[in-house]
């Protein structure tokens, strides 16, 4: 059974006097461990699909189900609950909280899981450590470069041990040498650490990085470029 | 979380610091607005103003004008009912309202001491007793006029030699300055030898103040000058009639105050939330419960609220306690003094308005469409 199942997930809303159909009945496994890209034009549907697998959209029909569990059908709290203990997040812009330093924000998805304060201490080291980013612990978003901010939310996105990590352009705004570092990270956390994921981009070079590509275009999944 | 919130606070620092500076600001005006009306209140009720009865002449309102015969003590003292009388000689430098008021009681060492609920802080009972121009003052005016014992006190016709300073559990007592009565009936210019202000009753325990008061003026009725004979609180509501009006207006001006503090606070949460509507999102992308998103915005508001108002308040509480400030006419005054019942009253209401000014802005952090607000930049 895969971890991650989409059936019949149709998706579309209003924009003037327009309707817009980014996902029209689809179909998607992804198998624990995996790690896929999604690839396609602007306003294909990519970060809606994203979105829908994280439960913070949802789909107009259609089921998503992660490990078991029918996202779609859960409540905004459950939805909240359950994204802490199975979802990591890994935003094209960082999106770390400023006032917090690094090690604050990696530690933010272990205050809601019931760890003690040493298995937190533990889990945010190690995440840190994975990225590696120890020596940085105790600098601020401000005082990290691009790269580092987006790789304080790597760490961020792989703390609580979640069972799929979705990353929304996760390169895209960095330059291609720190975007490189960050391929190499992701390709080594999905590999060494086993975590599903799920990216979506538009760079062909760094989809290539996934274990299976998949194209969409308006709603449809056009064809697996690799797998 | 509660490290984010106060971790938030700290860090938008001028955000923070002009915030709880107008909440400070305005809880302190709050206070001092209560600590009037808790002074009223005092004033006009509790025991010393239910038990005690005052004689003054009728329909005369400024104690210049009430001049009744000491002697009058005698005829009052036989009525059942009656424990003892007081003559008072009072003399106030204006009778106007008038934050800076001075009044004198002039009575008997011996019964001040008995009756009066005074106690001294420093100087003598023996010293005020055996000297003719002594005086013991109420430490409310001693701070407000820089009194201290061996001043010669000097206003108006007046001049006493301070003999002591005495506080009360009856918070208007401590703007008095007690003199002995015969120095202030033969002061120059107040002309009243034989004569006194009013006449100050003390009842029995099982008296009933309304019966004894129609008795007195009943039996006084026949002398050379009718009485009118009140309790203590309602005397002293009715002389100061026209403050009270000006209180209840002053009221609402706390209430204003409270207004100020929350379109601060609430405005103030509403710009923080919108700025950083996106953070919001992203907590609850993380997997923070919308309720939870709730309650950080409302930790926020009133951590903003509660420090302000605390700062506000002991500001207040300071200033009354150093001040000494009272306003008065006609003899009467009101004291303005702290008390832990206007502290706890000042912390509450920061509290609720904090909780009240971050609702909106809470609900909106946990209603927040997240894919809608994490497109923003």
């Amino acid at each position: 059974m895969a971890l991650v199942e989409l059936r019949g997930v149709f998706k579309s809303f209003r924009k003037g006097d327009e309707t817009i159909t980014p996902l029209d009945n689809i179909d998607l496994d992804i198998h624990a461990g995996e790690f896929v890209s999604l690839m396609g034009p602007s306003g294909t549907g990519k970060s809606t699909l994203l979105n829908l697998v994280s439960g913070i959209d949802r789909p107009d029909s259609g089921t998503i189900t992660v490990d078991g569990t029918e996202v779609n059908k859960l409540s905004r709290s459950k939805l909240a609950d359950w994204r802490a203990a199975n979802l990591g997040y890994i935003f094209q812009t960082h999106n770390l909280i400023p006032v917090l330093t690094a090690y604050e924000n990696v530690e933010l998805p272990t205050l809601l899981l019931k760890l003690s304060a040493a298995q937190r201490r533990q889990r945010v080291e190690l995440a840190l450590e994975a990225v590696g980013l120890s020596n940085r612990a105790d600098h601020y978003p401000r005082q990290l470069s691009g790269g580092q901010e987006q790789r304080v939310g790597i760490a961020r996105a792989i703390v609580a041990h979640p069972k799929v990590v979705v990353a929304d352009e996760p390169t895209g705004s960095l330059d291609a040498e720190t975007s490189e570092q960050v391929q190499v990270l992701l390709q080594r956390l999905n590999k060494e650490l086993n975590i599903t994921m799920l990216m979506v981009t538009h760079d062909s070079n760094v989809a290539s990085i996934a274990s299976r590509q998949l194209m969409l275009d308006r709603g449809k999944f056009l064809e697996a470029i690799r797998s | 979380m509660i490290g984010y919130v106060l971790k938030t606070v700290w860090r938008h620092r001028t955000r923070t610091l002009l915030t709880v500076t107008g909440a400070a600001v305005a809880m302190f005006v709050f206070c001092l607005v209560g600590s009037v009306q808790e002074g009223l209140n005092r004033l006009t009720t509790g025991n010393d103003a239910d038990r005690t009865l005052i004689v003054f002449q009728e329909n005369r309102f400024c104690p210049t004008t009430s001049r009744l015969p000491e002697d009058y003590s005698h005829k009052i003292k036989d009525i059942p009912g009656v424990r003892d009388v007081m003559p008072i000689q009072v003399w106030t430098n204006n009778c106007r309202a008038s934050l800076d008021i001075v009044v004198f009681n002039g009575a008997s060492p011996a019964q001040i001491q008995k009756s009066r609920p005074i106690e001294l802080t420093s100087g003598s009972w023996q010293q005020f007793a055996s000297q003719r121009d002594a005086a013991i003052v109420g430490r409310n005016i001693a701070n407000r006029r820089g009194l201290k014992i061996g001043d010669q006190f000097t206003i108006g016709e007046i001049s006493v030699k301070i003999a002591g300073v005495f506080k009360s559990k009856v918070p208007s007592e401590e703007n008095l300055i007690y003199t002995s009565l015969a120095f202030l009936q033969f002061t120059r210019g107040l002309d009243a030898a034989g004569l006194v202000t009013q006449h100050e009753v003390l009842l029995t325990a099982d008296a009933d103040p309304d019966r004894v008061a129609t008795e007195i003026d009943a039996a006084l009725r026949a002398g050379a000058v009718a009485t009118k004979t009140r309790r203590k609180g309602a005397f002293q509501a009715s002389t100061l009639s026209d403050l009270v009006d000006l209180i209840g207006f002053a009221h609402w001006l706390g209430f204003a105050c409270v207004g100020l503090v929350l379109s601060l606070v609430a405005t103030t949460t509403v710009m923080s939330v919108e700025d950083r509507i996106k953070e919001y999102a992203v907590l609850q992308v993380i997997g923070v419960r919308p309720m939870r998103a709730m309650r950080l915005v409302l930790a926020e508001s009133t951590t903003l609220c509660l420090i302000g108002g605390a700062v506000g308040t002991a500001m207040a509480l300071a200033a009354l306690s150093l001040g000494g400030f009272a306003i008065g006419a006609e003899g009467a005054t009101i004291a303005f003094r702290p008390s832990l019942a206007l502290a706890g009253y000042g912390l509450i209401v920061s509290l609720v308005v904090g909780i009240v000014a971050g609702t909106a802005p809470a609900i909106q952090a946990a209603t927040v469409p997240i894919v809608d607000a994490l497109r923003r930049t």
